[in-house]
């Protein structure tokens, strides 16, 4: 519950990653939207598409010429998706350091922490894709191969059952991945470490030893996360009628604001997780004429 | 093996009795090469056919090797009123070799399940001729010569001619004695094997029909189907014993040899194809359909792992035989079989007489409708659209597949409603008619649909025209002579061609015909040209009478407006449609425009304002490219557009989480 509590402490960070989150997605839907209220703002057939949803009324929209190739329609929205990425990576040793840090942090250490770390995130973002992408393909791989070889078999379920085992432990291979590499962060931003090996090698270690305990945390999110989408789309459908664009812009938008929240939370339970079992004790957050100090060398 | 029907030994050798002793017909043929007049398989008392061939065929197919040996006897009567000395064969298993055609063609445009960079010779199919006699006539292997008449691809090996020293009198019959070896290919365009599965289709040398004064025996194409003449059928075929056996026709005999196989009798009436399959892993069910022409058994040949699903399919069949029993005429034969295919073998879909496959997997939700349900029904379909009415799949595409996927719509509309026929599934919905608009409207215009299989500019407009545009092109037809003569049309046609091969004009002037109208002016734009129907509502005014005046105010019931409504034919589809204008009295106007020019412009002088304009109000013309340019309100409804965005905007935010979550 550590975790947690750092989390809610720190709640504006969520907020401000979400009110990201939705602006570029809003800017991404843009060109869409003035398209899409072209073609049918003045179009009795399109009220078809508020009398539940006719996948075939959808399918002729996005098939109108006007919306051009799939491909360069969503174009834009998916280089606004990357560019959150960009931001997300770019800030994230802010929130590590307001995480660990027993006061609210200041705009002025926020920034300047993620300045500081901005070049070792991006070795540590190299690390992680070379180490889950060879992961990751080796377990691709070996899934396809026996996937591959049960499609021989008169069995059809086999193929599709052994597709859904490999699927689960590339999850937890990635998931297990990932959580060394939040640890990583986390010690480069509190140690202040210069030398992103040293950091990887930390987070490596202190992830091995209490691999079982930081997994299962870990995945207990990751699974809430997914009951969340989950629930939340039900509800879409179950409670919001088709008529009511508000009530659907709602609901969406609080079960992408707790899927967020949920990887803050992740993200809050290294920070802790990283305290509690740090070999060498984690500086306090510095003042911020020491950080800056400290920065500044 | 589930339970198995079929004849004693005793009924075996007796039906191999009765075929021989069948009633001869007048013939310069020896004895005994006569076609027999059976009825065994049908629910008449007489043929329904002009039964033009008789194939005798004994085959053993080896289970490890995936060849297949065969004797075919095939008595050809020479009904065409003149003296016949050449005939061509279809060896339809040559096409699965990498110089034919059918592979050229599929190279280029890709086809179902084969990536031919990746193709194992071992995986070729092919069909050899190892001896040819003419009875009477000698052996005439030697004369066989290979024949392309649809391209200039030497290597082509799908037909082959032989020309006969002595012609065939007008009435006279033919045997002909052939013996053939078999390579199936793994399962491609639904023939082959895969694992210990075999569909055994288009297997055997297949003689050509004499049609409109010509042979008419095509290569065989990657789009394009089959064509055959009516006949009878009776086959034996042996096959391991632990495999089980379905066909064509009905089961009239099994043996089991000492040699650890057995071997099981086929005889069909009146069908123009036979077709079979064996696996050791089918579960059987057997169902019974009462036609109006009698009982029909049903039987279904399942995998294991589609068993719970087996009511979905008896539903779906039970229901389409119902509605095109009622609707078109009866059908006929003694048995229908459904075998659903080895998984992931690519011979799901296909129909052969009485016995078609279907699709499906092992995890379906039961709203989604395009398997099992759709497949079945449409495959049933085809035992009318192709089945007895036997039009010429090679030239005709739309005969079979439209003129079946417009029967789809009826058929599927009628049993799970109009709204959601096609999908019902956690909310989302689509119906049968969209499925094929939408298949037409992104190719709508490179060829006709009277285009010959094999020269459609590419698949897409291949499967747009001859499937989504046919059946669009029906449903707007309803609209202008009424769904109840459309249906009588279809009736007349089925009942008055079936067991026939119609033109595409036998089935046009039916429609003319019944509906009592010249539609020529449809016909030429719809079925024969490529024009496009596109009307969109161009621009809505409304003026105050008295705009001049100054400081004017609008009263609603008191101001009076002049209103214009300005409609637009975009294409050069010229059709007559209906317009409704609303005002916001509640009044409603509607106007008929017969669309010859390109533009017409509606004009009222009244006290109330116009609210929108809609081009077929009553939704009943399918061919429109373009349905959201068919009205025009002068108030806009946001929320379409805004729900749409939501959704937008949903999938990007949860995009980039993912990203980040990820990554970051």
């Amino acid at each position: 519950m550590a975790g947690a509590n750092i989390a809610r402490r720190n709640q504006r960070y969520v907020v401000w990653f979400y009110l990201l989150n939705l602006l570029f997605a809003w800017w991404g839907a843009v060109a869409f939207g003035a398209q899409a209220h072209r073609i049918l703002d003045h179009s009795l057939y399109a009220g078809r598409l508020l009398h539940g949803m006719d996948i075939s009324v959808l399918g002729e929209v996005f098939a109108r010429p006007e919306f051009g190739s799939p491909v360069g329609s969503s174009a834009p929205a998916t280089r606004l998706a990357v560019l959150f990425f960009v931001i997300s990576l770019l800030f994230m040793p802010g929130v590590l350091f307001g995480y660990a840090s027993d006061h609210k942090i200041s705009r002025e250490e926020f920034f300047r922490t993620c300045a500081h770390n901005l070049w070792r995130f991006l070795r540590l973002l190299c690390c992680f894709v070379i180490i889950a992408g060879i992961a990751t393909g080796v377990l691709l791989g070996i899934q396809g191969g026996v996937v591959k070889a049960a499609e021989h078999t008169s069995n059809e379920r086999l193929p599709d059952i052994l597709q859904l085992v490999g699927i689960t432990i590339i999850f937890l291979s990635a998931t297990a991945i990932r959580a060394w590499f939040d640890l990583a962060q986390t010690d480069t931003v509190l140690r202040d470490q210069p030398a992103v090996r040293k950091s990887v090698a930390a987070g490596f270690r202190m992830a091995r030893q209490n691999w079982a305990s930081l997994l299962g945390k870990y995945l207990v999110i990751a699974l809430a996360a997914a009951a969340t989408l989950v629930a939340g789309i039900l509800l879409w459908h179950a409670i919001v009628p088709p008529r009511s664009v508000f009530g659907a812009f709602l609901i969406s938008q609080l079960t992408l604001f707790l899927l967020l929240a949920m990887r803050f939370w992740q993200r809050a339970t290294a920070v802790a997780f990283y305290a509690r079992h740090a070999v060498e004790p984690a500086p306090e957050a510095l003042p911020a004429s020491a950080l800056a100090a400290q920065l500044s060398r | 093996m589930g339970p198995k029907r079929g004849l004693s030994i005793c009924v075996f050798v007796s039906m191999v009795a009765c075929v021989a002793q069948s009633s001869p017909r007048t013939s310069a043929a020896p004895p005994g090469t006569t076609i027999p007049n059976t009825i065994s398989a049908i629910n008449s008392s007489t043929p329904l056919s002009q039964r033009v061939v008789h194939y005798e065929i004994d085959a053993r197919y080896d289970t490890k090797t995936h060849a297949l040996d065969g004797s075919e006897t095939l008595t050809y009567h020479n009904f065409t009123g003149q003296p016949l000395d050449t005939f061509p064969f279809h060896l339809y298993l040559n096409a699965f070799q990498p110089t034919a055609t059918w592979v050229r063609e599929g190279k280029r445009e890709a086809t179902r399940g084969q990536n031919f960079a990746r193709w194992d010779p071992k995986n070729y199919g092919a069909d050899e001729i190892e001896s040819f006699e003419a009875v009477g006539q000698g052996d005439l292997t030697s004369q066989l010569q290979f024949v392309h008449p649809d391209d200039d691809n030497p290597d082509d090996r799908t037909v082959v001619q032989v020309r006969l020293p002595q012609p065939i009198p007008p009435d006279g019959e033919v045997q002909f004695k052939i013996k053939f070896h078999d390579q199936f290919p793994k399962v491609l365009e639904r023939t082959g094997w895969d694992r210990d599965f075999v569909l055994g289709g288009q297997w055997f040398p297949k003689v050509g029909v004499w049609w409109h004064g010509a042979w008419n025996c095509h290569q065989f194409h990657v789009y394009t189907e089959f064509f055959a003449d009516f006949g009878v059928y009776d086959v034996k075929l042996t096959v391991p014993q632990y495999e089980v056996v379905a066909a064509s026709g009905i089961e009239v005999g099994e043996v089991k040899n000492s040699d650890g196989t057995k071997t099981v009798a086929y005889h069909g009436d009146d069908i123009h194809d036979f077709a079979w399959t064996a696996s050791p892993h089918y579960r059987v069910h057997e169902d019974r359909f009462q036609s109006s022409m009698g009982p029909v058994k049903l039987i279904f040949l399942m995998q294991p792992a589609h068993w719970s699903q087996l009511e979905r399919h008896v539903h779906i069949l039970r229901e389409a035989m119902d509605r095109y029993d009622r609707w078109y005429g009866p059908y006929p034969y003694k048995t229908f079989t459904m075998v659903d295919p080895d998984p992931g073998s690519q011979a799901y879909g296909m129909e052969y007489p009485t016995f078609v496959t279907s699709a499906t997997s092992w995890i379906l939700p039961p709203g989604q409708r395009e398997l099992p349900e759709l497949v079945v029904e449409h495959e049933f379909g085809h035992q009318y659209w192709y089945g007895m009415v036997a039009t010429n799949e090679f030239e005709d595409p739309w005969m079979d597949e439209g003129l079946n996927s417009y029967n789809d719509v009826k058929v599927m509309d009628s049993i799970f409603g109009p709204t959601a026929s096609w999908v019902d599934l956690w909310g989302a919905t689509a119906s049968m008619h969209q499925r094929q608009r939408t298949m037409y409207i992104p190719v709508p215009d490179f060829d006709p649909l009277t285009r010959m299989g094999w020269q459609f500019a590419n698949f897409d407009s291949y499967a747009a025209i001859s499937f989504g545009k046919t059946a669009s092109t029906l449903l707007t037809l309803e609209g202008v002579i009424g769904e109840d003569t459309l249906r009588q049309a279809f009736r007349t046609y089925f009942m008055r061609y079936r067991f026939t091969h119609p033109s595409k004009e036998d089935f046009l002037k039916a429609i003319e015909e019944v509906s009592g109208k010249d539609l020529r002016w449809y016909f030429s734009q719809a079925v024969y040209g490529t024009e496009v129907l596109d009307y969109e509502v161009q621009k809505v005014s409304c003026v105050p009478l008295d705009w001049y005046k100054e400081n004017r105010h609008d009263k609603k019931g008191e101001t009076e407006y002049v209103s214009d409504v300005w409609i637009h034919r975009k294409e050069n589809f010229i059709f007559p449609v209906e317009v409704e204008i609303k005002f916001d009295n509640g009044e409603k106007v509607r106007e008929r425009w017969d669309g010859k020019d390109r533009w017409v412009k509606f004009e009222y002088q009244k006290r109330a304002k116009v609210v929108s304009a809609e081009i077929d109000p009553d939704h009943k013309i399918y061919l429109d490219r373009n349905n959201f340019n068919n009205s025009y309100t002068i108030e806009p409804n946001t929320a379409p557009a805004s729900k749409l965005v939501n959704y937008w905007v949903f999938v990007t935010q949860f995009f980039a989480q993912f990203l980040s979550w990820w990554l970051a």
